[in-house]
């Protein structure tokens, strides 16, 4: 074997993975060759200082708190309970739907409508910006980890359609604007009544429906246009 | 590096308590698989340093996103606790569940941040790293944070964690070859950080 192809196999070797019969070719040529025992020198002390990192390191000790108060909320989710009748029925896909389009009939916020992709971003901003001011409750706190991850979701989604705009039909795009317009009143109306109620739970199965709505609506046309 | 304390490695148990433990903390899992919260509080408590460990260096230092991801890996735990059937330890189905939490996080990052700078062009990036710790002498953890994202990786889950390249590729979804690859760039890196 070459210094070149015996320089490839140095990792194998030096962590024990190389095939048994290629082990004495290898260190044969190590121990005439300065350049490899350099390179195998080299190697051990990056392996031997990994292996002797911490494997456990503490975490922020409010962590938990965050996990606990989301998981707290998903057990409500499933166990049936009289007082919660409303949060069931907002739960429903229907039912949701049918929140979204009353919430974007009722708005007041009718400037909102003439918002274009780019105001859809900064809608965003705002969502986010009030998320930040809003986290009197430990559901509200859950929440708060779920809507930044809709949020990056969602951004990266209006990249991709920002990009995809022009290969689709300019109706297809004013629907998709028209569509996300209203789901985006919903989330700023949910949000505010949220802001002004932060432990209705109620509202956060709204808003986060209304979010994977978007999030949906959205990723099935990134996907029509790649199909297209 | 922006870490909190290191939880010092607790003395093994005695064998002869090996299996009881074992039966103890699979009784745990049962408990937080029934609905019970403090169960899987101690789940938490018992897994967390490892988990937040691993993110840690996965996100490169950064505590804010590796505290965000390992909630995410908790939470997701709890949601899908029915599907551990106890086939494996509860420590490595955890381990799992954190590499594809934080793969299915990154797909998202990554079609962003091509856009920003081209993939292919990651001296860019390393070189913003060196530039900023060109005084500095780095230990480990700030070496392994600076190295490129399927460098650190692999790195990470190999040399670090352990795990087999055939296990890291099937994780990560490339060949065998690429993790080879990336651990031989990654090595090299360190080895030129560290000796600097």
């Amino acid at each position: 074997m070459t210094h070149e192809v015996i320089r490839h196999l140095l990792d194998d070797y030096v962590t024990g993975e190389l095939a048994e019969d290629a082990r004495p070719a290898v260190a044969e040529h190590i121990a005439g060759c300065e350049i490899c025992r350099a390179e195998v020198d080299g190697l051990q002390a990056v392996i031997t200082r990994a292996a002797a990192l911490p494997k456990s390191i503490e975490p922020p000790a409010d962590a938990w708190q965050s996990i606990r108060a989301t998981i707290e909320r998903d057990k409500e989710a499933v166990m049936p309970d009289r007082d919660r009748s409303a949060s069931v029925f907002w739960r429903r896909p229907s039912a949701i739907a049918a929140a979204i389009v009353l919430a974007a009939v009722l708005s007041s916020a009718g400037t909102a409508l003439y918002l274009g992709a780019r105001n859809d971003a900064q809608q965003n901003q705002n969502v986010a910006s009030s998320v930040t001011n809003s986290t009197a409750t430990a559901s509200l706190a859950a929440f708060t980890i779920e809507e930044n991850a809709y949020l990056r979701n969602v951004a990266v989604l209006q990249d991709m359609l920002d990009q995809q705009e022009a290969s689709l039909a300019p109706e297809t795009v004013a629907q998709l604007k028209a569509s996300l317009r209203t789901i985006d009143e919903a989330i700023l109306e949910a949000r505010n009544a949220l802001a002004r109620d932060p432990a209705n739970k109620t509202l956060i199965e709204m808003l986060s429906g209304s979010y994977r709505q978007k999030m949906d609506l959205m990723r099935r046309t990134a996907e029509m246009t790649r199909g297209s | 590096m922006k870490t909190s304390a290191v939880v010092a490695d607790t003395i093994g148990p005695n064998p002869s308590t090996i299996g009881e433990e074992k039966a103890a903390a699979l009784d745990t899992v049962r408990r937080a698989q029934a609905g019970d919260v403090d169960a899987f509080e101690l789940l938490y408590r018992e897994h967390s340093g490892r988990i937040y460990a691993l993110c840690l260096r996965l996100q490169a230092g950064d505590t804010s996103d590796a505290t965000e991801l390992m909630q995410d890996v908790f939470i997701r735990a709890w949601r899908r606790l029915s599907t551990f059937r106890g086939d494996c330890a509860f420590s490595s189905w955890l381990h799992r569940l954190a590499v594809n939490t934080m793969l299915e996080n990154a797909r998202g990052d990554r079609r962003r941040i091509a856009r920003v700078l081209p993939m292919e062009d990651t001296s860019r990036l390393e070189g913003a790293a060196r530039s900023t710790s060109v005084d500095l002498r780095m230990d480990m953890e700030d070496a392994i944070a600076t190295l490129p994202k399927g460098a650190r990786q692999a790195f990470v889950l190999h040399d670090v964690e352990g795990y087999q390249h055939q296990e890291i590729a099937e994780q990560l979804g490339v060949s065998v070859g690429t993790i080879k690859a990336q651990l031989h760039r990654a090595r090299r890196l360190l080895r030129e950080r560290l000796e600097r």
